[in-house]
């Protein structure tokens, strides 16, 4: 912006003011980023194969179940977003309904299965029913659900 | 005498003009722009495997019932469960995978392919993994991994746990 002086100097300015809204909006915009990152991200030691096979999780369209270990091998719950659901038949139940509702909004929804290493079979199957349950709500022909693990190597899948 | 562009600048008047830094509070700015585009990156080295669990009913007509019986591949807690310790057993006349290497060089030398016609399993014959109650979930996944590392494009899980 110039200002006109008395004397008819012509004084430069520059305004900054749009660079610092734009800079404060980016910086709430990455503050929420990665909320809602850490709430889909719960700290856990992730399976790790050798040789892994695996392939890129989707960008888009996915859900993220996280199996909350706790001591022992035990789960302490089922996560989704910021929903919890407690290991029982009533949890489950209600996790098969949550992902039913979030299925009839995106059919074309992925679900993301998180699991703990040390985690007993036992308690990772009610989550694996409660997905294909929720797709049998929803009358999907087949859930694809993404089992989420560590790729030390990151490379492509060999075939 | 006019100082342009200085903090705290007399004006021609005399009277001081006040004008705010802005340099320090843009450089912090930029600096935790930096610190949250870093830390955003949380799931580094996380990638998946593919499942299409199929929604069967109990005692309903299954649309997307094998043609086939599945080559089912039990794993079986054979220690604490701390230790990690499965048997590997595959059901029907086939000799037990001493760990999951061995179960991969099984499952990759019965594939039938172009280059091999004397293989037995096609590339899309269905696979089920069938850990016990006990087993943990890395066991259960080394094993998924060595059928879909074997060239398996139809790797599922048994419905019991």
């Amino acid at each position: 912006m110039s200002v006109v002086h008395e004397r008819g100097h012509a004084r430069i300015e520059a305004n900054l003011t749009p660079m610092i809204d734009m800079t404060f909006l980016l910086i709430v915009f990455f503050v929420l980023v990665s909320r809602i990152s850490e709430v889909e991200s719960v700290p856990m030691e992730l399976p790790r194969p050798v040789d892994p096979a695996t392939v890129p999780p989707p960008e888009e369209g996915r859900v993220v179940l996280n199996v909350l270990p706790g001591p022992d091998g035990t789960v302490e719950g089922y996560k989704v977003g910021a929903a919890q659901f407690a290991p029982t038949p009533d949890g489950t139940a209600a996790l098969e309904r949550h992902l039913a509702g979030l299925l009839a909004q995106n059919p074309d929804l992925d679900v993301n299965l998180r699991a703990d290493r040390a985690t007993a079979y036992a308690d990772i199957s009610p989550a694996l029913e409660a997905v294909a349950a929720a797709g049998r709500i929803v009358d999907r022909g087949a859930t694809r659900i993404n089992l989420v693990v560590v790729n030390d190597e990151r490379r492509s899948p060999s075939r | 005498m006019i100082r342009h562009g200085a903090a705290g600048a007399i004006s021609r008047r005399g009277r001081p003009r006040l004008s705010l830094n802005l340099t320090p509070m843009i450089d912090v700015v930029f600096q935790l722009l930096i610190y949250f585009l870093v830390s955003t990156n949380f799931a580094l080295g996380e990638q998946v495997y593919r499942v299409d669990l199929p929604n069967r009913e109990e005692g309903a007509s299954d649309p997307f019932a094998f043609d086939e019986d599945p080559l089912r591949i039990e794993l079986v807690s054979a220690g604490p469960p701390e230790s990690g310790l499965v048997a590997i057993r595959l059901e029907g006349p086939w000799p037990r995978p001493a760990d999951f290497e061995a179960l991969y060089e099984f499952l990759e030398s019965r594939r039938l392919d172009v280059d091999r016609p004397a293989g037995l399993f096609a590339a899309d014959h269905p696979i089920l993994v069938d850990p016990g109650p006990a087993v943990r979930w890395d066991r259960t996944v080394d094993a998924f991994n060595a059928a879909v590392r074997a060239g398996y494009t139809n790797v599922g899980f048994a419905n019991e746990p």
